[in-house]
């Protein structure tokens, strides 16, 4: 399928097949007195699939906004292949752009709108027939060409508004929050075909969301972005394992976060011993320094309960105050004996799991390496 | 693209300037240079008899048309509200079908009906109503009835959007608390719909206003400020006085609709926000 | 609420209903006698008509008048609606869409003839029109028609044009095209029943104004209604009962096509 997508591909536009690498330079927009978007620079490598999440009003789609070309940057430069594109119009930048409801053209009919790019872009109209037939083909949607938008589901017209955004082989793949309308089932389905639809383009894809999960599954990269800033950017497994910050932290995931009163000095090992607030004591391994201002952090399925928790470096004794079972995992929150931490626990059920009730005492415990420090 | 989207506005400049503000500006200089000196027109406007007469009647018969406008508009705008479907298209068509029908047209229509021998005397004399028929024409009657005929859709327009806007869930939610259908007209219906009859009204009145060519056919010995201009301009060749009646006129329009203005900001900043026709 | 009070109110709703039904169709009678009165025979006009003849329809199509002033208003309606359609479109685009500075102030300016008394535009608009050497042209009353037939499709484009996203036009340009393609290819068409109907309600304002023309246009340019006005200054005749009545019918004719073209265009 590939293949025969790219031979169709006309030299015109085949330098923007196999996607673009993207530098941004101090990219940063301003509004009177309100900064949506901080000087930000970032490097997105070729085919990258880069997520960027984040709260709303955090910049992200602003941020989108200028790399599309209708939000003017204050200040700064994006770098597409080695040539700055802030000073070309939107429609000479060759970049393809999801939308999130889609922004089909009501009025064309589905293969009308896969055409247009094509249409604009003087192409013969034998082979825009051929090409539209191929892109419908690529998101199964051959049979629903003469159909107009309205008439199409929402997952549907999203996999149009894909091959609209694809036909002409752009580098590069803006996609705004293009799941947001879908209800959940369908939403896990169109990750699959998104993931699926880049590997087979090659481009590089840009991708705005608010939902961690989807841009866990489906990035290379992830941004997080708070008050138009990049606070961190990581693979997911790194910002999920190594937060700096404890936005991050509880933004990806859920975690258990306490400010730490004294810290030791780290010893050979790698290790030191911290105390919370509350007076509970841990030992961690942590390439970071903990001392007051900071905290330290860690993830509900890191927590061990019950017996098998008593040999383990950090092992103490608490009381279940909440016990919860969801599918796939029992969820408690645990309050640690003579400290009052709180901490929240997922426990993965198997056949055999004891689920402890609400009132009950168990023992609790991680080991060195399951806590992180976080430095604000 | 920023410092394109002054080009659009060229057609707008082109049509507006020379045939829209330069008027507003010549009316301006012509009402201060008659030769009794500077003013003297606005002192005649307010001191002669007969032109306090003719603003007189100007503002009685636009006051009646809105009032009668609003009585028999608003139960009109009522009952297409709560019509669905193909009966509340019917009912648009047909309030709109006379509205089509040039002014001049339906202002004919009227001297027809109400003429001396005209159906309406015929019929009322017909039922024994009345013994002499009754001189529509002469009295002013006439004018408001056909002025009311021809303002009605404007009224039943913004006051139809509003009370389709109403969310239905709150006449309901007084049915439930106890209040019987009229009541929830009272409590919940005609307090929401009040902002659309406040545009509905205003454009009603100052329409009215301004009516000429029905006045002039129906008014009888009646002069409104619209024949009194033309008349000043036309026949008496007294532009300065003309253009200072007009500056009056454009300034009342311009204070009606300040004060609509006015009055929407103060209820949207009481949080009754409703959309409002000049919004 | 009782069976009975609930009978109760169900009657006063029904009789409401049919009250307004009723002014509904009684607002039909006064065009209706217009009509009727036109088929008459007597010069004078008589109701209820006693008699049926041809007669003033036949003095109808034989008055030259009447044929230059259909021709005059017509001409004049369409070239003021099409520069009021115009001038509206951009107007609207750049309030809309553009976010041009002045926006408020255009606005207000650009619905402003729509409720300012045309006795006033027209005593203003007389002595520009003679400086110009517009005067006595078909020109004068159609740039004056022009400006009073603006509010009408700015306000329906401006409508149109808020009830959709502008991301529509941004997906269009981040797919390739240019301001004026998307334009032609996108916005257009989108908004085209608007501005169908925005031409037809200026074309509409156009044929019924009258006071404008009065004061603007010359014997030769003299249009319809002040044709009808002029007779009815002069002389009440079953023969403009019956001008009414073919211009009745004509503008019935055009509405209905305004209203069933749309859906035949949907069809297709």
């Amino acid at each position: 399928m590939l293949q025969m997508v790219s031979r169709s591909a006309t030299t015109a536009e085949s330098r923007a097949a196999g996607g673009a690498a993207v530098s941004i330079h101090n990219l940063c927009k301003r509004y009177n007195n309100f900064e949506a978007v901080v000087p930000t620079s970032v490097e997105i490598a070729s085919g990258d699939f880069f997520a960027i999440i984040g709260p709303s009003g955090s910049g992200k789609s602003t941020l989108l906004g200028m790399i599309a070309g209708y939000i003017d940057p204050s200040a700064g430069r994006i770098v597409v292949d080695g040539r700055d594109i802030v000073p070309e119009p939107i429609y000479r930048r060759n970049i393809g752009m999801v939308f999130q409801n889609y922004a089909l053209f009501p009025h064309l009919s589905v293969a009308q709108n896969v055409a247009y790019p094509l249409k604009i872009r003087g192409v013969a109209k034998d082979e825009i027939a051929k090409r539209v037939r191929e892109s419908l083909a690529m998101v199964r949607l051959e049979a629903f060409a003469s159909r107009m938008p309205s008439e199409l589901s929402g997952g549907q017209q999203q996999r149009i508004a894909l091959a609209r955004a694809s036909i002409y082989q752009p580098s590069i793949l803006l996609m705004d929050e293009p799941l947001g309308a879908l209800d959940k089932n369908l939403r896990d389905e169109m990750q699959e075909e998104i993931k699926r639809f880049q590997q087979e383009l090659g481009a590089t894809v840009i991708y705005v969301t608010h939902d961690q999960q989807e841009a866990a599954f489906l990035a290379d990269r992830i941004a997080i972005m708070r008050d138009g800033a990049m606070t961190q950017i990581g693979s997911p497994r790194s910002l999920y394992e190594q937060p700096k910050s404890r936005f991050v932290a509880e933004f990806l995931g859920e975690a258990s976060i306490f400010p730490i009163k004294t810290a030791s000095a780290r010893q050979a090992d790698q290790t030191c011993r911290i105390t919370l607030e509350g007076g509970t004591e841990a030992v961690i391994r942590t390439g970071e320094d903990g001392g007051p201002g900071r905290f330290a952090c860690i993830r509900p399925e890191r927590i061990t309960i019950g017996p098998k928790a008593r040999g383990l470096a950090n092992s103490f004794t608490g009381v279940v105050r909440e016990s919860l079972y969801t599918p796939g995992s029992i969820r408690y929150r645990v309050e640690l004996k003579d400290a009052g931490c709180l901490l929240k626990v997922r426990a993965l059920p198997q056949h055999n799991t004891e689920v402890f009730e609400t009132g009950s005492s168990v023992d609790i415990g991680w080991s060195v390496d399951d806590m992180t420090i976080l430095a604000e | 693209m920023k410092q394109r989207s002054f080009l659009l506005y060229l057609p707008v400049a082109l049509l507006l300037t020379p045939f829209f503000l330069a008027p507003m500006a010549v009316i301006g200089t012509e009402s201060f240079s008659g030769q009794h000196g500077i003013g003297a027109e606005y002192v005649k406007v307010v001191t002669d008899q007969g032109i306090r007469t003719v603003l007189y009647n100007t503002f009685y018969v636009a006051a009646m048309v809105t009032i009668l406008s609003l009585l028999i508009g608003y139960p009109i705008a009522y009952v297409l509200a709560r019509l669905r479907g193909r009966w509340a298209t019917i009912g648009i068509f047909l309030i709109f079908l006379p509205f089509w029908a040039s002014t001049v047209i339906r202002s004919f229509a009227w001297m027809i009906l109400l003429g001396r021998k005209g159906p309406v005397n015929s019929i009322l004399l017909g039922i024994g109503l009345i013994e002499d028929p009754i001189r529509f024409i002469d009295n002013g009657l006439g004018l408001m009835i056909a002025m009311t005929y021809i303002m009605v859709p404007f009224i039943v327009v913004p006051i139809l959007n509003g009370l389709r806007a109403i969310d239905p869930n709150l006449p309901r939610a007084a049915a439930v608390l106890g209040a019987n259908p009229w009541r929830q007209f009272l409590a919940v219906t005609l307090p929401l719909s009040m902002p659309n009859v406040a545009v509905g009204c205003t454009i009603v009145f100052v329409t009215s206003l301004g009516f000429f060519v029905t006045p002039s056919l129906l008014g009888g010995d009646l002069t409104v400020v619209s024949m009194l201009i033309s008349e000043q301009a036309n026949r008496l060749l007294d532009w300065p006085l003309a253009s200072a009646l007009a500056i009056i006129v454009l300034l009342l329009t311009i204070v009606i609709f300040a004060l609509l203005r006015l009055s929407q900001l103060a209820s949207r900043r009481r949080g009754k926000a409703r959309s409002g026709v000049f919004a | 609420m009782s069976v009975s009070e609930k009978r109760l109110w169900a009657a006063w709703s029904r009789f409401l209903t049919g009250l307004v039904g009723a002014i509904l169709i009684g607002f039909l009678v006064p065009i209706l006698v217009v009509v009727a009165v036109s088929f008459q025979s007597k010069s004078y006009l008589s109701f209820p008509p006693n008699d049926f003849s041809l007669r003033w329809y036949q003095q109808f199509i034989g008055n030259d008048d009447y044929r230059s002033a259909i021709l005059n208003s017509m001409m004049i309606g369409a070239s003021a609606a099409a520069l009021a359609t115009v001038a509206g479109i951009s107007t609207a685009l750049a309030v809309v869409r553009a976010g041009a500075p002045g926006s408020a102030i255009v606005s207000a300016l650009s619905i402003a003839p729509a409720v300012l008394p045309q006795i006033v535009l027209a005593i203003g608009l007389f002595p520009i029109s003679v400086w110009l050497g517009l005067q006595g042209t078909l020109w004068a009353v159609i740039l004056a028609h022009a400006v009073i037939g603006l509010p009408f499709p700015f306000i329906t484009v401006c409508g149109a044009l808020t009830s959709y996203s502008n991301r529509i036009e941004i997906a269009s340009m981040t797919l390739g095209a240019n301001a004026f393609q998307t334009f032609r290819l996108i916005t257009f068409p989108m908004i085209r029943p608007a501005v169908i109907a925005g031409f037809i309600f200026a074309f509409a304002a156009s044929l019924d104004e009258l006071v404008l023309a009065l004061f603007l246009s010359s014997p030769s340019t003299r249009t319809l209604p002040l044709l009808l006005w002029e007779q009815l200054n002069f002389q009440v005749t079953p023969e403009i009962a019956a001008a009414a009545s073919v211009i009745l019918a004509v503008t019935s004719l055009l509405i209905l096509a305004a209203t069933l073209l749309p859906r035949l265009d949907k069809d297709n």
